[in-house]
């Protein structure tokens, strides 16, 4: 009746940002980011980031409300630096990483496939010295 | 700012099937492991039947039940790509463009002869096999023409006539648009970073074992001191697709749209933080 549409979870609206940036207040150099349409996912991917940088004192996130489907993502860091570039580091560090972990699965694919091939040549000579385990 | 001191993530896939995979993930963090399998399950596309529209039903199911059992059918969803999502197209309801029709039409005749014969079964089992789709890249999952997907039986004289409108979508939206039935996610199996508790009656070892991915790890040693500092450094993922697509598929565009959603949220930020030096004229 009354339920929300499972849309609502990852559709960004019309006129919504997906990331603002809130300088605290009451804190130097720290900030809090909320982006709209993200869950834990993303979020607990950036806090881990941020927790391996020197230079970020505090990095935290909450999911306020479970029908919200919103994250806040509160960072502190050192005076020499600001939250946004810290931040900025640690999504470069993570493209990064997510691309050499493609890299990786990509060559070893190749690797497996070439595997199962031999396996299903073998097959037919001795199935006996073969693992029925591929089947491609 | 290399923090794992080394060529990044390494991947090892250790069998490979036609749906379903194994792979060891090391040298990353746990909550890029979590967020890879996160992806798996809830934010890769499939195709999945989303509208049915019925013309006849008398059948003993409802249309509404045959609907939902339509909607579970894993489709084919390789060249998902191709297709947009509804909400993104440009036509009002649905076109070629976001969606693939799928027709199903059965009618079982009464036989006058064989009516009042018990030894002849006269049910008429419609199954995936029943839909015929528009599309050649987008049909029922049938590998096994011998145990295809049963829709719901008939007896002589009913008749099922339908349409069935199969769209472009994800997951989090509903779990048929899922393209893996399950992720199985393991990693520290011999517990030395004691993150999982175990209930026992009386002893750990004999009631709860190790489990086969523990022949890829040293065994704890009873007189080693806790390692606090320790972390989450090889990941057991196993996962196996509906059919809808191969499973490397399924890992390779979960790892693409991890990509996405950083490289997304970069730009934005960049955006944001160009935004703010002009307003404060840095």
């Amino acid at each position: 009746m009354n339920a929300p549409d499972r849309f609502e979870l990852f559709v960004l609206p019309d006129g919504v940002k997906k990331l603002t940036i809130t300088p605290d207040t009451k804190i130097p150099n720290a900030a809090t980011f909320k982006v709209e349409k993200e869950d834990h996912t993303l979020a607990n991917m950036l806090r881990m980031q941020l927790l391996e940088d020197p230079k970020v004192l505090f990095a935290g996130y909450k999911m306020p409300h479970p029908l919200d489907h919103y994250f806040i993502l509160k960072v502190q860091t050192t005076p020499d630096t600001t939250p946004a570039h810290v931040l900025g580091n640690a999504v470069t560090e993570l493209i990064q990483n997510v691309g050499s972990m493609k890299n990786k699965f990509e060559m070893d694919l190749i690797r497996a496939r070439s595997d199962n091939a031999k396996a299903d040549i073998g097959e037919g000579e001795d199935m006996s010295s073969h693992q029925v385990d591929m089947d491609f | 700012m290399d923090i794992y001191n080394s060529g990044g993530p390494e991947v090892s896939i250790r069998s490979l099937k036609k749906d379903s995979m194994k792979f060891v993930l090391s040298n990353t963090d746990l909550s890029v492991a979590n967020a890879l399998r996160r992806i798996m399950i809830a934010e890769v596309p499939t195709m999945a039947i989303d509208m049915v529209e019925i013309e006849i039903n008398s059948t003993v199911l409802t249309d509404e039940f045959i609907a939902h059992r339509l909607g579970m059918i894993p489709l084919t969803s390789f060249d998902v790509d191709r297709i947009q999502y509804t909400r993104d197209c440009t036509c009002t309801l649905y076109c070629p463009n976001c969606s693939v029709e799928l027709m199903l039409h059965v009618k079982v005749n009464v036989n006058f002869e064989e009516m009042n014969d018990p030894t002849i079964d006269k049910t008429r089992q419609v199954t995936s096999l029943d839909l015929m789709s528009s599309d050649d890249s987008v049909k029922p999952v049938s590998d096994d023409k011998a145990h295809p997907i049963l829709i719901v039986k008939m007896r002589p004289g009913q008749e099922l006539k339908l349409k069935c409108v199969a769209k472009k979508g994800v997951a989090k939206e509903h779990a048929k648009w899922s393209p893996v039935y399950g992720v199985a996610f393991e990693y520290d199996p011999y517990n030395k970073l004691r993150h999982s508790h175990y209930w026992v009656e009386q002893d750990e070892k004999e009631e709860w074992g190790v489990s086969a991915n523990a022949a890829e790890e040293t065994p704890v040693d009873p007189n080693e001191p806790f390692d606090y500092n320790a972390k989450p450094e090889r990941f057991y993922v196993e996962l196996e697709t509906s059919g809808c697509m191969k499973p490397e598929e399924v890992a390779l565009r979960a790892m693409t749209i991890m990509q996405d959603k950083l490289g997304g949220l970069q730009i934005k930020l960049d955006e944001e933080v160009r935004e703010d030096n002009q307003r404060w004229g840095y």
